[in-house]
């Protein structure tokens, strides 16, 4: 940006008044200039009025041709055309602030969730018609109950809808895990290919696709929000591929280790405090599922629950391996004796072994999601 | 004994800590020295302006400016500072940021400015944290009047050599207009006359009224530029000299061609070579500001005056990657990448800014054969310190509030890709923005600063 105003002008900027007269020059030859300077001007508007009156010369009005009779100062035609506005100039928003990555895992959700919604109706329904029930065996001689079927039939395909929606959204999530994951083939190889130069409006694209997919409130949908704030309309595809990585791959990536870490610890800990193997079973199942719900939460991508087989199978190896080395760890400990601190080991163990397997899990839903 | 233990511990800890710190801004530290060269009003003063304002608003606010700056990522930026360099003015950035909340741009730069800017980062790797916590990124700008720059070519000429070539420059190009009152003094001026220091003052100050006079006309080729300049420490009233015709400048006994050939090897001993020894030659990373709208502004004439003048500014430093060796040991930095930047990009429609930068590689190719043959990484860049310009009805205008306070929209015609495409008499004239209200807002959404200090600090690989 400019760093002085400068004329806007069909002329080219005005000839900056000269300095002579302030430029510590002595009393003397600075009149002696002058005096000369002055002659010139003379001389030469002279000339200028002699050349005018013969060739019709256009020179500017106001300015003295006391540069020269020969050279004329140059006129340029503009190219560019300018009109007042009857409007404000906008403001410019600030950038938004980064500073503070506030984002967390589990969010308070406001209002009754959808589950919670059909698990009302259902258990509504269900006492709803524990009531009819009841209501037509104390009436079982009147033969008409138009609101009480009413409200129960309203309640039932409320249930029933809530139940679909339900079934449809499982079976769109996994079908939404299986586009990301090709949307994801694509910008690996974009990413692959960098230095070709894609045109932006196709990165623009592909980016704009794999960030619709983000479910509302994820980690992913936060830094894709951060990207298109970002984003320049000068930049080019490979910067927007770069931009892209930076602001949304890399932190969401990051942000995925540090909620598995966070979860394999938990599992850990639970193995070790689990009093008994079914207890311990069940502690590491709902781990594993609260990783799957959360790390979902971090990428944006919701992996139904009965959707991706991939997941679930392993979790099933998961249990199993928790299985065999609970049978190996209690070998192991009958082995030495059944003391305090062979318990301990024992348990010890068991809580590596959870953790390093929910960290497995972990591990093969960011290979999944990535 | 419990407490004794934990103080000891406690004090275990903090000296391991301030030693890790000590460790680290001995140890860890990277300098890169930054001299940013243009001629006089290419934007320097505010591009520093804006760089100093983006990484503090980056670093101490948060702001999500500079995005593809990737090597200072902002969740490793632990604090940012500015220190002044030994021997050099502090910047003025507190003053510059008054004049903008004053409605006034920047003063030009009149003297040399030198500061610091330490951003610390914090150390990622997991062991090397524990020892070195951090690690310093120290960048050392150095501001120096425009005028300086295109004096520089002058030391490798004598007087006689300099004098023709100065004589021939003034009787070409766009510049014989603004020369022809100073011709034709010269013509009248009895050489006769012994050189008087007052006739010498009378001679230099008229020669000095056309460099002021041709300067604010967009002539670029101006030199001596350190005369138009109070504040240049070279006492030029008293050792004064001008090009002289090449009458007297062919004849050695002259005594006018004497005496100006002795002040001008006083120029070049005094002012010029501890001028390139303590500004030019420390550095490892140039940036060449051009201000295309100077040209653009004018004609073609006064587009291809800006490439010769680039051309000779090329001269001025020393081309080629320094090895640890000559830096650290020989303590002599040569340029290892340079970047030619045509500032004040927002003053021209998005759709023309291919335009611009085809015109900027154009008018730089003087400048680049120079470094040839020399394992130089250099790249073109169109900045804009400060977003000024908003987008227009359709993508060949802009909208921007001019210094009489109206919103306007300026509709440009196809900005010329070459110099050979600029339309013999016609020109662009240059929008007359003012400082905008918002001036924070829009320096934070200035655009291509981020690209071009990427390019400058990336370990090698081409943005």
């Amino acid at each position: 940006m400019s760093d002085k105003p400068y004329k806007f002008d069909e002329s080219p900027e005005p000839t900056r008044p000269s300095t002579l007269k302030n430029n510590g020059f002595g009393e003397q030859d600075g009149t002696a200039y002058s005096e000369y300077a002055s002659q010139q001007r003379d001389q030469y508007d002279d000339q200028l009025n002699k050349t005018t009156a013969d060739d019709g010369n256009d020179y500017q009005d106001g300015e003295p041709m006391h540069k020269s009779g020969s050279v004329n100062k140059p006129q340029y035609k503009t190219k560019v055309k300018t009109q007042t506005l009857d409007i404000a100039q906008p403001k410019t928003k600030l950038p938004q602030q980064v500073s503070e990555d506030v984002w967390e895992v589990d969010v308070n959700k406001e209002g009754i969730s959808l589950g919670a919604a059909t698990l009302g109706f259902g258990v509504v329904s269900l006492i709803g018609f524990f009531v009819f029930e009841a209501y037509t065996t104390l009436a079982a001689n009147v033969s008409e109950h138009p609101i009480g079927t009413g409200v129960l039939g309203a309640l039932l395909v409320g249930f029933v809808s809530c139940f679909s929606f339900l079934s449809f959204k499982e079976w769109r999530g996994y079908k939404q895990v299986n586009t990301a994951m090709e949307d994801a083939g694509v910008i690996r190889n974009l990413l692959v290919n960098k230095r070709n130069e894609t045109s932006p409006q196709k990165i623009d694209r592909v980016l704009s696709q794999h960030g619709k997919r983000f479910s509302r409130g994820s980690y992913a949908a936060h830094c894709f929000d951060r990207y298109k704030q970002q984003l320049q309309d000068d930049m080019t595809g490979p910067e927007r591929l770069g931009l892209y990585e930076d602001t949304v791959l890399k932190p969401v990536q990051d942000k995925a280790h540090k909620v598995l870490n966070k979860e394999s610890v938990t599992a850990g800990s639970l193995a070790f405090i689990s009093p008994n193997n079914l207890i311990q079973t069940f502690a590491v199942i709902w781990i594993s599922f609260r990783t799957i719900r959360r790390m979902a939460r971090v990428y944006g991508l919701r992996p139904s629950t009965a959707g991706n087989w991939k997941l679930l199978k392993v979790l099933a190896q998961n249990i199993a391996a928790q299985g065999v080395f609970d049978l190996a760890t209690d070998e192991v400990a009958n082995q030495i004796g059944g003391s305090l601190s062979a318990k301990f080991m024992e348990n010890s163990a068991e809580a590596i072994a959870a953790g390093a397997l929910n960290a497995r899990l972990g591990r093969a839903l960011i290979k999944l999601l990535k | 004994m419990q407490k004794n233990i934990a103080t000891l511990f406690d004090k275990t800890r903090a000296m391991a800590s301030l030693t890790g710190d000590k460790l680290s801004s001995a140890f860890n530290k990277e300098t890169h020295r930054f001299t940013i060269t243009g001629l006089s009003r290419s934007g320097k003063s505010m591009l520093f302006t804006s760089l100093i304002t983006m990484l503090k608003s980056r670093s101490e606010e948060g702001y999500a400016c500079l995005p593809l700056l990737r090597y200072l990522p902002p969740s490793q930026v632990l604090d940012m500072r500015i220190e002044p360099i030994e021997g050099y003015k502090p910047f003025p950035h507190l003053q510059n940021i008054t004049d903008l909340e004053n409605g006034q741009w920047p003063k030009a730069t009149e003297e040399a400015f030198g500061f610091k800017l330490v951003v610390r980062l914090k150390e990622t790797a997991s062991l090397k944290r524990h020892v070195l916590p951090h690690s310093d990124v120290v960048f050392e700008f150095i501001d120096y009047p425009g005028e300086w720059v295109t004096d520089i070519p002058m030391l490798s000429k004598t007087y006689a050599h300099w004098s023709d070539s100065a004589w021939a420059q003034l009787s070409s190009g766009p510049q014989q207009y603004f020369a022809s009152q100073w011709k034709a003094f010269v013509n009248q001026f009895d050489f006769e006359q012994e050189p008087t220091e007052q006739r010498i003052k009378l001679l230099v100050n008229a020669y000095r009224d056309y460099l002021i006079d041709a300067k604010a006309n967009g002539i670029s080729l101006l030199q001596p530029g350190s005369f138009l300049l109070e504040s240049s420490d070279f006492d030029w009233q008293a050792f004064g000299f001008t090009p002289l015709p090449s009458s007297i400048t062919s004849d050695v006994s002259h005594p006018w061609f004497k005496i100006f050939d002795k002040h001008f090897s006083k120029f070049q001993s005094r002012w010029l070579t501890p001028l390139k020894q303590s500004i030019f030659k420390e550095t490892d990373k140039q940036i060449i500001l051009v201000d295309l709208f100077e040209g653009l502004n004018h004609s073609r004439q006064h587009l291809y005056q800006l490439k010769e003048t680039l051309s000779h500014l090329a001269d001025t430093f020393v081309y080629g990657q320094s090895t640890w060796f000559s830096r650290n040991v020989l303590k002599k930095e040569q340029i290892g990448k340079v970047a030619f930047v045509a500032t004040k990009s927002d003053l021209v429609p998005v759709s023309q800014r291919a335009n611009l930068l085809s015109l900027l590689t154009q008018i730089t190719e003087g400048a680049r054969a120079r470094f040839d043959d020399k394992p130089i990484q250099f790249e073109h860049f169109l900045v804009s310190s400060m977003q000024v310009t908003d987008d227009g009805s359709n993508e060949d205008a802009i909208r921007y509030q001019d210094t009489d306070g109206r919103y306007v929209e300026s509709m440009f015609e196809p900005i010329p890709s070459t110099l050979k495409e600029m339309e013999e008499g016609s020109h662009f004239p240059v929008p007359d923005v003012s400082v905008p209200s918002d001036f924070k807002a829009r320096i934070l959404a200035g655009k291509g600063v981020d690209r071009l200090l990427q390019f400058l600090l990336g370990k090698g690989e081409q943005e």
